[in-house]
């Protein structure tokens, strides 16, 4: 028997029980490479009982786990090929018509995500992304299951912004599909640059080509357990709370780690990777905002607020990275504003802008996530927030996304609730100077000077 | 193949928590190789290492009967696989 003393015993049952700490999700990334046929329709079965099959039992297991080491495993989902690479059309209706295959296989299975309704256009449009890129409203706006993540953008390629801007429209347009939900169905589409094959967060979760057969990827969380950490030691130098976060990610990690292991060997799949991030819930607690007020800030968005996320961001990877070698998805602190009760807060008062959070974008994951903006907001001032969001990406060699949601008839300040994990927002305000000429210019912004490293 | 689970046990003290606790795993037909206990301001906590063959119970039943006598005897009760408590403090 291995020697566990008594205090890290109670150390782990305090964790679980008062600091939220969970397994935030177990994802099954599936191939999809034999599922193509020369008809949609044909695809789409094809593609319905290969998740069925594979994902069958995904369910069963994460409960099983869950039950044999007490720590709660929140979501269970599944990540697929880029649809636009497995459906050869040029017909936006097959489209939908996959993406409803999609959801009720989702259904099917008993989870609540399905990811990879996507497509990779950072250096152009084959003509099926194109179509899946215009089914995207429909497809997502009349599904429930279905999560859709489009690529715009990479260090090696630059910004498409003819993408940019199609995407802004599509935006646009979920929202006004969703408008009676609160425009939801933007939660639900992520825009990225350098979009990583094995994040097994949604919305932007896909299985890419590099990936095996099937693969279980594990997301950790723990921001309460971080917060903790923090809260207990006010008088810690920056050092000294760096070295205390690298401990307790590493700890959280070790229990990614052995589910992620488990999870695979049961489900007859490889192990793929483990996410370090620390994700926030709505839950008092359960906040990234929270973590940094604890840190000695009034409220995120304090100045200072950059230094200390990446800081913190920094201490997780590094602590993460102790307990297993197998890194990857988006592994950051996340910063979505209504997925955080104290950041939604932070922006309802004013302390936080979008202007700053587009600063913290560039030392942690994953960009402008979940904020809420005007209904009015034009297209190009949309698609400007994007192309911004996607050079801070570019630039820096890092996958950034903006998952925007322009409330349907709201105003700044208005309050938007999006339920369950995502949370509720206030409208923020959005630079009124125009971009017309800028965004009207199309084309692409041409890959950086980093993308020369050979 | 003999399992081992973490059996901690927390609330307020009273009289015969350690003996409630101890007869319930032992109608379960498993084994305490280890225990721990202390009472600190009123609070009893409790810490267990149990063992078992598959053939005598399970982790449902064991987690299912020792929640019910937590529940009767106002304590806090989790039964976990002693993996999870390795993996997080020993590499």
């Amino acid at each position: 028997m291995v020697f566990i003393t008594a205090e890290e015993i109670l150390e782990t049952v305090s964790m679980i029980r008062s600091e939220n700490l969970d397994v935030r999700a177990i994802t099954m990334g599936i191939s999809l490479d034999d599922c193509a046929d020369r008809e949609a329709r044909r695809t789409a079965e094809r593609i319905h009982a290969k998740v069925v099959r594979r994902a069958g039992r995904l369910v069963d297991v994460a409960h099983e786990l869950q039950e044999k080491y007490g720590i709660p495993i929140v979501n269970r989902r599944v990540s697929l090929t880029p649809i636009a690479e497995v459906v050869g059309s040029d017909d936006p209706a097959d489209l939908v018509e996959v993406a409803h295959a999609l959801d009720a296989a989702a259904e099917e299975v008993g989870i609540d995500f399905i990811g990879g309704f996507s497509a990779l256009v950072q250096k152009g449009f084959t003509r099926s992304d194109a179509a899946l890129i215009e089914a995207i409203p429909e497809a997502i706006g009349g599904t429930r299951r279905v999560c859709s993540s489009v690529n715009v953008a990479s260090t090696r390629a630059g910004i498409n912004m003819d993408a940019v801007v199609r995407m802004a429209d599509v935006v646009l347009a979920l929202a006004k599909r969703t408008a009676t939900h609160d425009s939801i169905g933007c939660a639900k589409l992520v825009v990225f640059c350098n979009v990583p094959e094995d994040n097994p967060f949604m919305a932007g979760a896909l299985h890419g080509s590099g990936e095996p057969e099937v693969s279980i990827n594990v997301a950790i969380s723990g921001p309460g357990v971080v917060r903790t950490m923090v809260a207990n030691h006010p008088d810690a130098s920056l050092i000294e709370l760096a070295d205390l976060i690298k401990r307790t990610t590493f700890k959280i990690t070790r229990v990614g780690e052995l589910v992620a292991r488990e999870a695979s060997q049961m489900l007859d799949a490889q192990m793929g990777i483990i996410d370090l991030s620390l994700a926030p819930t709505p839950a008092v607690g359960d906040s990234i905002a929270e973590i940094l007020q604890a840190m000695g800030l009034e409220q995120p968005g304090a100045p200072g607020t950059t230094a200390a996320l990446a800081m913190l961001n920094d201490a997780v990877k590094k602590g993460g990275t102790m307990a297993t070698s197998s890194t990857g998805g988006l592994s950051g602190a996340f910063i979505p504003v209504s997925e955080d009760a104290a950041m939604a807060r932070a922006a309802a008062s004013g302390a936080l802008t979008i202007e700053k959070l587009e600063a913290m974008t560039a030392v942690c994951s994953l960009g402008l996530d979940m904020i809420v903006v005007p209904g009015d907001i034009s297209r190009n001032a949309l698609a400007g927030m994007i192309a911004d969001v996607m050079a801070i990406g570019m630039i820096n060699s890092k996958t950034t996304g903006a998952r925007l949601i322009p409330a349907y008839g709201k105003q700044v300040g208005e309050w938007v609730k999006l339920g369950g994990l995502f949370g509720e927002a206030p409208v923020m305000p959005v630079s009124a100077a125009g971009n017309d000429a800028f965004v009207g210019r199309g084309g692409r912004i041409p890959a950086p000077l980093q993308s020369l490293t050979n | 193949m003999r399992t081992t689970v973490i059996v901690t046990a927390l609330g307020p003290d009273s009289h015969g928590l350690l003996a409630q606790v101890a007869t319930t795993i032992a109608e379960q037909d498993a084994n305490i190789d280890d225990v721990s206990q202390t009472v600190a301001n009123g609070m009893f906590t409790m810490i267990m290492f149990v063992s078992f063959d598959q053939s005598e119970t399970t982790m449902a039943q064991l987690k299912e009967a020792l929640e019910a006598t937590g529940e009767r005897i106002g304590l806090q009760i989790h039964v976990q696989h002693e993996n999870i408590f390795r993996f997080m403090h020993r590499v």
